[in-house]
């Protein structure tokens, strides 16, 4: 029996106000005032660099127009443009394994599940968190997760028809310093939409979190959003 | 405050598929007062960063695990000084230190191992002696903290111009050129410098004379594919002498033309690869592959090359598509394409993909015997040694035999015997031993 969740699913979002949403959110998974929770979205050009962000990850030429932002996600600096679906679950790990490896693993099925659904046949390569096309290695998806109180933040970022070229020239992303990147777009030689693979993407989350995931009604998500207070946000979870 | 009890931080465990974690950041600096529950420090793992609250509410007395070191759970990174009466949380992230009889109660003993620490230069903790003071502490990369490290320097003293006041790789640097004074080691934290012996390579440490470098993306995808062959085929190898006489003979004879009419270098690659793609195609079986529980065969031959690239930096295989339309001239041309692109990393996805038959070739360096590992899931790969002249047995129409000097190759298969019998390939074998030794121009 899949437990009861939320779909926030969103437009494009400045990151940081997509970063405040989520962790309003967290705070309100944690106190069980709303069930788990997933937010989709897309976000302008933005870098964002994690905590073990090196200075020389980042080569961001001048004139380029793109947001810089300091994060408390874990892993390296990442790119995330138009074109790519950015998937937030806010989950309390407590019911969903209780162990941050298996729930990095639980992510990248959800985005490998996601693909298959593309005929990307996706894989994961041993300790370098993602999901990956293979022969040779490129990557599709990054991750980068928060955990507070066995409660998530951040999530996965799955490449969907963008311009790979800011991960590798504008930074380094990941650290990886000989890994390339891949769209969904361009390994089927065709324009995928992100629209189209949300509910692929839900589906596959569904099915991986054993979750039944309702869409709030895009009137319950302008309520959450005006709400960066945790306690007011709660308030409003619970009445529901 | 000084007279309250002693409680051990350590490092939580994060799931049970989770063995280890990194400090990252302590949100707290040591003298500073923490409320239970209240987020302590931060850790990684993996690629989540963790908050872990403070098992008890009171001063944060000791760091004894520094930003960027990584520790197995249970190893007691810090301790508080707990006021009187606080309670200790129940948060299975920590414990009291009465409540953990198997960890050492001295934990300095234990983090700092009894060989002597090493003379070499110990990078100290990537934030070097933390400022006790800063309200908002500030990201430092790793690349700052190892100037710093090098050059003795508090990062604190360096003035920064990043976002936030955060200190850049230029401002060490612009620190270091104006000669400012290191900074006197801070007495406050001579951090017990637990397991910094020379840089920790992914929590291993080194003996002196190691050296340690990241695996590429690379380097991890051919180890994990190589591993993977082995566990799934059965491999077997046989390996057969070709003479090349004629071989020779006739690329000696064209490969100027080749040079000069087509611009392509006629290498005896081309000649092997169509002489193999003849015998692939009345020995579909090694051609094929096995999925599940069914045999694929193919209407067509994808050809894959193993290229090594400069520098030892790896290996991919581009693969030549219906390599059977193609004749000579069309595989030399294609063996050299791909050889260009693979070295200057012109390759798209598309070119190295769907192979159905690999052809490695050592030969070039010497090699004149080999076990290649199969390019999975394809059922056999072929070994090209190198053509050597030897003393060669030749028998004449008449029956006689005589000693010749002969330019003979070893033709090493590698095949899977999951799929293939040795009466399956040895005949593969023999009819591409016969595409060589009686080359038909007329065909090819």
């Amino acid at each position: 029996m899949p437990g009861l969740g939320y779909l926030f699913d969103l437009g494009t979002v400045a990151y940081e106000e997509a970063w405040a949403l989520q962790r309003s959110l967290a705070a309100a998974v944690g106190q069980g005032a709303i069930p788990d929770s997933v937010i989709l979205l897309e976000h302008p050009p933005t870098i964002t660099m994690g905590r073990r962000t090196g200075e020389d990850e980042l080569h961001v030429p001048a004139d380029a127009d793109v947001a810089l932002v300091e994060t408390d996600r874990g892993g390296k600096s990442t790119y995330h443009g138009p074109g790519q679906l950015v998937c937030y679950p806010i989950l309390d790990l407590n019911r969903h394994g209780h162990d941050v490896k298996r729930y990095c693993r639980d992510l990248e099925e959800a985005a490998i599940l996601t693909l298959a659904e593309y005929e990307l046949e996706a894989r994961r390569f041993d300790g370098l968190t993602g999901v990956w096309l293979d022969a040779p290695p490129r990557k599709i998806c990054s991750i980068g997760v928060h955990v507070s109180r066995w409660v998530t933040t951040h999530g996965y970022a799955l490449n969907v028809a963008l311009d790979p070229a800011p991960f590798t020239e504008w930074i380094t992303a990941c650290g990886l310093d000989d890994a390339s990147f891949t769209t969904m777009s361009a390994e089927l030689s065709r324009t995928v939409t992100v629209d189209d693979v949300r509910r692929h993407a839900t589906t596959a989350l569904e099915q991986v979190f054993e979750l039944a995931l309702e869409r709030l009604p895009d009137s319950d998500v302008a309520d959450l959003w005006a709400q960066p207070n945790h306690d007011r946000l709660a308030e409003a979870g619970s009445v529901r | 405050m000084a007279t309250g009890t002693a409680v051990d931080v350590v490092m939580p465990q994060m799931g049970v598929s989770v063995s280890e974690g990194t400090v990252t950041q302590w949100l707290k600096a040591v003298g500073e007062s923490v409320g239970v529950d209240e987020p302590l420090l931060e850790i990684s793992t993996d690629k989540v960063d963790t908050e872990i609250p403070s098992p008890a509410g009171g001063v944060l007395a000791e760091i004894l695990v520094q930003e960027g070191q990584t520790v197995d759970v249970g190893t007691v990174i810090g301790r508080l000084d707990a006021g009187e009466g606080a309670v200790a949380s129940t948060d299975a992230a920590s414990s009291p230190a009465a409540a953990e009889p198997a960890q050492p109660v001295a934990p300095v003993a234990e983090a700092a191992p009894a060989a002597p620490a090493p003379p070499t230069e110990a990078p100290p903790p990537a934030v070097a002696g933390e400022p006790a003071t800063d309200g908002e502490r500030t990201f430092v990369s790793p690349v700052v903290a190892r100037i710093a490290a090098e050059h003795n320097i508090d990062v604190a003293n360096v003035p920064g111009t990043g976002r936030g006041g955060r200190v850049t790789k230029k401002d060490i640097l612009a620190f270091v050129e104006s000669g400012a004074q290191p900074a006197p080691v801070a007495a406050a934290t001579p951090a017990p410098q637990p397991t910094a012996a020379a840089a920790p390579a992914d929590g291993h440490e080194l003996t002196p004379g190691e050296q340690a470098q990241k695996m590429t993306v690379m380097r991890r995808a051919i180890s994990e594919h190589m591993r993977h062959s082995l566990e799934t085929s059965a491999p077997v190898t046989t390996v057969f002498e070709i003479d090349m006489s004629k071989v020779v003979a006739i690329r000696e004879r064209l490969k100027q033309e080749y040079a000069e009419q087509h611009g392509v270098k006629l290498t005896y690659l081309a000649f092997i690869a169509r002489a193999a793609v003849d015998a692939l195609s009345k020995w579909p079986w090694v051609n094929g592959e096995i999925r599940g529980n069914q045999i694929i065969t193919r209407s067509f031959i994808n050809i894959g090359v193993a290229v090594a690239l400069d520098d030892g930096k790896g290996l991919i295989v581009p693969v030549i598509r219906n390599a059977e339309e193609k004749n000579l001239l069309g595989l030399a041309r294609a063996v050299e394409d791909l050889a260009d692109r693979a070295r200057s990393k012109q390759l798209s996805p598309d070119d190295v993909q769907g192979g159905t038959f690999t052809i490695t070739n050592p030969g070039g360096y010497g090699a004149i015997m080999g076990t290649p590992i199969i390019n999975q899931p394809q059922s056999a790969i072929l070994d090209v040694e190198a053509i050597v002249k030897r003393a060669w047995v030749v028998t004449d129409e008449n029956g006689n035999d005589s000693i010749s000097i002969r330019p003979i190759m070893n033709l090493c298969l590698t095949y899977d015997h999951r799929l293939i019998d040795g009466a399956y390939a040895a005949p593969f074998m023999r009819d591409l031993r016969i595409n060589l030794e009686t080359w038909d121009e007329s065909r090819y």
